[in-house]
């Protein structure tokens, strides 16, 4: 019976696959006018461009930085956070906040916020874009750890506390012990939520911070096809090395 | 002391920032801040709520929403169904991980690569004789339907819930409970019917409705494949922004703050329901 | 003799609800009194007044004529075992059993030496690299007893802690604990809702019911007192006829 669901199973495979595949076509494609089904030219010259078009260059390593830092401390910090707000007696009220947060599209936020950035010379700056996706993120590791902190770990910290444990002891040989395992899911989908942002970087930017996203976007309004596809395929490298690794670094239940 | 400080800076660093948000929204559409404004004034408000624009996006963003998860959650449960064992083990189920792996701007500009009128499908359909040049070619993008739109997020959804539902599946032992349901003289199709999709919908109905209000504030993927009439809530709000035409800033404020309470008494309800049926 | 633990008038309220209403009790050192009480009768919430994790609205604890009430749980060295075995899942069961004494900062080699010795005492020196996801539910509750009496605390609060097991393991787990209530001297208060376990575990006697301590004098006392059950239990067991249908 499996036998026969073998054909249907490669034909979604190669869909799932497909945009992948596509994108890294393009990347080496030259000229591709209409009607012809692939690119007339192959060449590695766009990817070679990566070395000296400065600003191929620069859009990864700033979107590298900004993001590696945002996921790390935004997650680290959520863990604690988090623990704070599953024991409070108000825990709904409180995280309420964090999911109204984690709901409202981004870059609403970031026209909510513009004002404030731009008084505190923040707009335009690695630094405003940087503490921008850092609000966004920092909710999303407190919904994510809520359920860390639940009843089993409360009683393991008891137990720590009769046995003559101080909270700095519980915390270091036994609560950060085992987060340790969520705590990398969280990094990599915090780093992922800033990787892939798009609108609260141009908004709050001012499209003079230029991460990846934008770089693709602008490339696109230049009709500059190869570019746009080959700064998406450079945008694909870490979630595809994260998916490598471990499935669950990418797919997480919300 | 250390939980008291903790929430000091939650408080600070989530709930301040929304609020900072929500306040300035609120202040600018009220006429209380902003370079043309003098005064408190409900002008704004009137003009955007009298105007069908707002009414018109926001109808159209549900639509797109809600268009979208009904595809999705048919072809994943689908996927579910007649590909479960290949889900679990060989290819597929490395490849159904691979949409996940796009951002929205990535998929949205594949989408246009693929079904524009200049893009790859047209010249398939072309070189196989059925159309003679590009302009017979349907408008599936920035279209009135929003096709390419629907497209895109149903695209990135769809692999994820299908694992979803696959996570379901297995952890809520639903197998068991289709072999109890044949036992009892269930067919395959009634054991689906009345075992397997009503357990599926309820334990995902609240990812379903988050991921609903996620795709309804989409921003990039309209962006690249929509157009400017009907158009989705927060690419309006951002264009209205960004004309430079002083008179549309206080609009787009009325509309953004309209959207943000909308979201904040949407969440509240559903956060009541779903806690109080949990305690 | 002098009495190692003591309480007086203890009360607490959850809002409007009396879940402990003045409550008094003394326990002499190396003795263990049995609480027979049924589920929400106030026992979790007693054990974990004692041990310091929940607050107390009213009343005094005292441990070798030592004020507690204000005491952090860290100071009382007073355990509290769960139902469940609750062992630390990221470590193996020496570690777990050492868990104490690294807390303790003791050197290295005195902390092998113990937890060996314990190890050895607790049968479980065949197990001492496994983690606790590969150990049976009997196991696991012997590696948590052995974390709890490695520290020697003062008053081990034991909260229906066979509850999980299957019948048979429990049995041996009673036998052992009665081996090492004797042998380590321990101080304990033995908490359940199964009547013979009561009595097998005990060496003084009580009930709790909706908040309320009943202390007996005696073993004697207890068992004729028909509030406990031992009477009803006795008179089934008196007049059980078993009417066999095969026999005709």
């Amino acid at each position: 019976m499996k036998k026969t669901l073998l054909f249907p199973a490669i034909l979604l495979a190669f869909i799932f696959g497909f945009p992948l595949l596509f994108l890294l076509l393009l990347s080496f494609g030259q000229q591709w006018p209409y009607p012809s089904i692939l690119p007339l030219h192959w060449s590695e010259e766009t990817w070679q461009k990566i070395a000296w078009e400065k600003r191929i260059g620069n859009g990864l390593g700033l979107s590298l930085l900004i993001s590696l830092s945002v996921g790390s401390i935004a997650s680290i910090l959520s863990l604690l956070l988090a623990k704070a707000v599953a024991y409070s007696p108000n825990q709904r009220w409180w995280l309420g906040g964090a999911y109204l947060l984690y709901l409202v599209s981004p870059v609403v936020l970031a026209a909510s916020w513009q004002f404030y950035f731009l008084r505190l010379g923040w707009a335009g700056q690695p630094l405003g874009v940087w503490l921008a996706q850092f609000f966004i993120t920092l909710p999303f590791g407190v919904i994510f750890f809520n359920s860390f902190w639940n009843e089993q770990q409360r009683s393991l910290e008891h137990l720590v506390a009769t046995l003559g444990g101080t909270p700095w002891q519980t915390f270091w040989r036994v609560s950060f012990p085992l987060a340790r395992g969520p705590l990398l899911i969280c990094f990599f989908q915090s780093f992922l939520i800033s990787w892939f942002e798009y609108g609260l970087t141009a908004l709050i930017g001012v499209g003079k911070v230029q991460t990846l996203p934008l770089m693709v976007y602008q490339f696109i309004g230049e009709a500059n096809i190869f570019y746009a596809a080959l700064a998406s395929c450079l945008l694909l490298i870490p979630p595809l090395l994260l998916l490598w690794f471990n499935r669950r670094f990418v797919f997480i239940e919300r | 002391m250390f939980r008291r400080a903790s929430l000091l800076v939650y408080l600070l660093l989530c709930i301040v920032p929304l609020l900072l948000g929500l306040g300035y929204v609120l202040a600018y559409s009220f006429g209380l801040i902003g370079l043309l404004n003098h005064g408190f004034t409900t002008a704004h408000w009137r003009a955007v709520l009298l105007d069908k624009t707002f009414w018109q996006s926001l109808g159209y963003s549900l639509y797109i929403a809600l268009a979208c998860m009904s595809i999705v959650v048919v072809v994943s449960a689908a996927l579910l169904a007649g590909f479960r064992k290949n889900l679990t083990q060989g290819f597929l189920s490395a490849f159904i991980y691979l949409p996940l792996t796009l951002p929205a701007i990535v998929a949205a500009f594949v989408c246009f690569q693929l079904w524009s009128k200049s893009g790859l499908i047209s010249r398939m359909v072309y070189q196989v004789g059925w159309i003679a040049n590009l302009d017979q070619f349907p408008e599936w993008i920035n279209d009135a339907w929003g096709l390419g739109i629907i497209f895109t997020h149903t695209f990135m959804a769809t692999p994820f819930f299908t694992l979803l539902f696959l996570q379901v599946y297995e952890r809520e032992k639903i197998q068991r409970l289709e072999q109890l349901a044949f036992t009892l003289g269930a067919t395959p199709r009634q054991a689906w019917l009345k075992v397997t999709a009503p357990i599926l919908w309820r334990k995902s109905f609240f990812s379903i409705l988050l991921y609903l209000v996620f795709v309804m504030g989409a921003y990039e993927t309209p962006l690249l494949l929509g157009r400017q009439s009907p158009e989705m809530i927060a690419p309006l709000i951002i264009r209205k922004l960004q004309k430079f035409n002083l008179l549309d800033m206080p609009q787009a404020y009325v509309i953004s703050a309209a959207y943000l309470l909308l979201l904040m008494g949407f969440g509240g309800l559903v956060f009541s329901k779903i806690k109080t049926r949990m305690a | 003799m002098e009495k190692l633990l003591i309480i007086k008038s203890l009360s607490k309220k959850f809002g409007v609800e009396n879940v402990l209403h003045e409550l008094d009790l003394s326990l002499a050192e190396g003795q263990v009194l049995s609480i027979l009480g049924r589920s929400g009768s106030g026992k979790t919430t007693l054990l974990k007044i004692i041990a310091g994790l929940e607050t107390l609205e009213q009343g005094q604890i005292f441990l070798n004529q030592e004020l507690l009430n204000t005491w952090p749980p860290q100071r009382r060295n007073i355990l509290y075992l769960y139902q469940e075995a609750l062992l630390f899942p990221h470590l193996n069961v020496v570690e777990n059993i050492a868990f104490g004494l690294r807390l303790r900062r003791m050197p290295s080699a005195e902390i092998e030496q113990k937890t060996a010795q314990m190890l050895e005492e607790l049968g479980l020196s065949e197990q001492a690299q496994k983690m606790p996801d590969e150990l049976s539910g009997g196991q696991r509750q012997r590696v948590a007893f052995g974390r709890a009496l490695i520290v020697n605390p003062r008053v081990l609060l034991l909260d229906e802690p066979f509850g999980a097991l299957d019948a048979q393991t429990r049995q041996q787990m009673q036998v052992l604990f009665k081996r090492l209530a004797q042998a380590h001297r321990i101080t304990a208060i033995f908490v359940t809702h199964d009547l013979k376990e009561a009595l097998l575990m005990g060496d003084e006697m009580a009930t709790l019911d909706h908040g309320q301590l009943t202390v007996y004098p005696t073993k004697t006392a207890f068992i004729e007192d028909a509030a406990t059950g031992v009477q009803a239990e006795l008179a089934f067991w008196k007049n059980l006829v078993i009417t066999d249908p095969t026999a005709h």
